[in-house]
């Protein structure tokens, strides 16, 4: 590492405390008049309270019970979610990947963590960890037997390395027992980790 | 020697996957860090490139001791520092020295303005050029070393498709170039693509010979294969 690299780096000059230096760094801010706190509370409020998987589960839902909106969405994932106003941070550009007899789709971003914030909320620690990041690519049929998953040899895993500013979710098959329900009750079994690849939709708990 | 962050293919642990009660954030610090990342990030100062690069480029014994959000809060800071909107006094002491500039302040994001910045995101399609490359063509990604625009620069390209033949299968249109956006060097729109490797051709061993790895490119990364 050159002399001038390690000039640009002044983070360690913070607490070393993790807490501790987050309140540093916020305290500057708020002095120097850089930051409003409400709007840092706006944000993390959306995060913890709005924004989540219930919101890909519905666009799932739709598309299992209305051939019309999945085909739209498949060939245009990008001005379907726009329309719907759901292309916001982090999921300016979607890529709907539908799974089929043939082909499970898995997602990952191994050179950091994009995730589809928009439709599946904050990342869960496994899919940034660095497990995730570096095996998805070369064992995902493992990966997946970790999460519970035994993708038969008919069967092909593509897995989908986040690399540009494309944001992948995973349109997983409908469960043949929940066909003919309306769609909030679909949106039921839709599980977070169905969209990104690691699960499979799932019969609601208490159904 | 291949970046910390580039990880793709590298052994490693099993996967933990989370519990149904697991919370969204698990310190209350990591929920801190993700709403003044965000709140700094609108004022525009920098694009998601740069930000990349800042956490990418933090010395590589943090990059590897560092949880998630400690990577997002070195990196921030440390941006902060380069674009001089802290200075180092501050950092250390904890505290501010002075208000920022009136040109600065305005430019913070307000409570009013959040569901718009949501809402908005940041765009990087831009009109350019037809693409070079056609679906269904075979094509061989460059070495990581040959995209970058300064030296230990950023790119996007992982170090495991590195001169590996693969095949376009989605034009994605034309995208912001990272690998000149991180460096504040212009946004250089490219054509970008999805190019589909067959794992047995990145892989040495792989017990299905059906599986395949999607990467997305840009058109500088590739060369006809």
């Amino acid at each position: 590492m050159t002399h001038d690299h390690d000039e640009n780096h002044v983070h360690n000059l913070l607490p070393a405390e993790p807490a501790l230096r987050v309140k540093a760094l916020e305290t500057i801010l708020l002095e120097k008049g850089l930051l409003d706190q409400q709007a840092v509370d706006a944000i993390i409020d959306e995060y913890e309270n709005r924004i989540g998987p219930q919101i890909g589960a519905k666009i799932v839902a739709r598309a299992w019970n209305d051939p019309v909106f999945k085909s739209m969405l498949l060939a245009d994932s990008e001005m379907v979610l726009r329309e719907a106003g759901l292309a916001g941070r982090q999921g300016e550009h979607v890529v709907v990947v539908e799974n089929t007899k043939k082909v499970h789709n898995l997602v990952v971003c191994t050179l950091c963590s994009c995730y589809p914030w928009p439709l599946l909320g904050v990342p869960p620690a496994w899919y940034k960890s660095d497990a995730y990041r570096s095996r998805a690519v070369f064992e995902p049929r493992k990966i997946l037997f970790e999460f519970g998953i035994d993708i038969p040899k008919s069967k092909s895993v593509r897995v989908w390395d986040s690399t540009a500013e494309i944001r992948y979710m995973v349109l997983p098959t409908q469960p043949k027992e929940s066909i003919g329900l309306p769609a909030p009750e679909l949106a039921k079994w839709v599980t977070r980790n169905s969209m990104i690849g690691t699960g499979l939709p799932l019969r609601p708990v208490g159904d | 020697m291949k970046p910390p962050h580039d990880m793709g293919g590298n052994p490693s642990q099993p996967i933990i996957p989370d519990k149904p009660d697991d919370k969204k954030f698990e310190q209350a610090w990591h929920r801190r860090v993700l709403g003044i990342t965000i709140a700094v990030g609108a004022m525009g100062a920098w694009s998601i490139d740069a930000s990349r690069y800042a956490r990418e480029s933090l010395p590589r014994s943090d990059y590897s001791k560092f949880s998630y959000y400690e990577k997002w809060l070195g990196g921030l800071v440390n941006l902060l520092f380069q674009k001089g909107f802290i200075n180092k006094n501050e950092i250390q002491s904890g505290s501010g020295d002075s208000i920022a500039p009136l040109e600065w302040r305005n430019r913070v994001l307000s409570l009013k303005n959040v569901g718009a910045v949501f809402l908005a995101g940041a765009p990087t399609r831009r009109d350019g050029p037809k693409p070079i490359f056609s679906i269904g063509q075979k094509v061989c990604a460059k070495l990581p070393l040959d995209t970058l625009s300064i030296k230990n620069g950023h790119t996007r390209l992982p170090h495991y498709i590195s001169g590996k033949a693969g095949t376009i299968i989605k034009s994605h249109g034309v995208h912001v170039l990272p690998n000149t956006n991180a460096h504040f060097l212009g946004e250089h729109p490219e054509n970008l693509y999805a190019v589909e490797f067959k794992a047995s051709v990145l892989w040495e061993q792989n017990p299905s010979s059906s599986d395949t790895v999607v990467v997305d490119c840009w058109e500088s990364y590739l060369e006809a294969g």
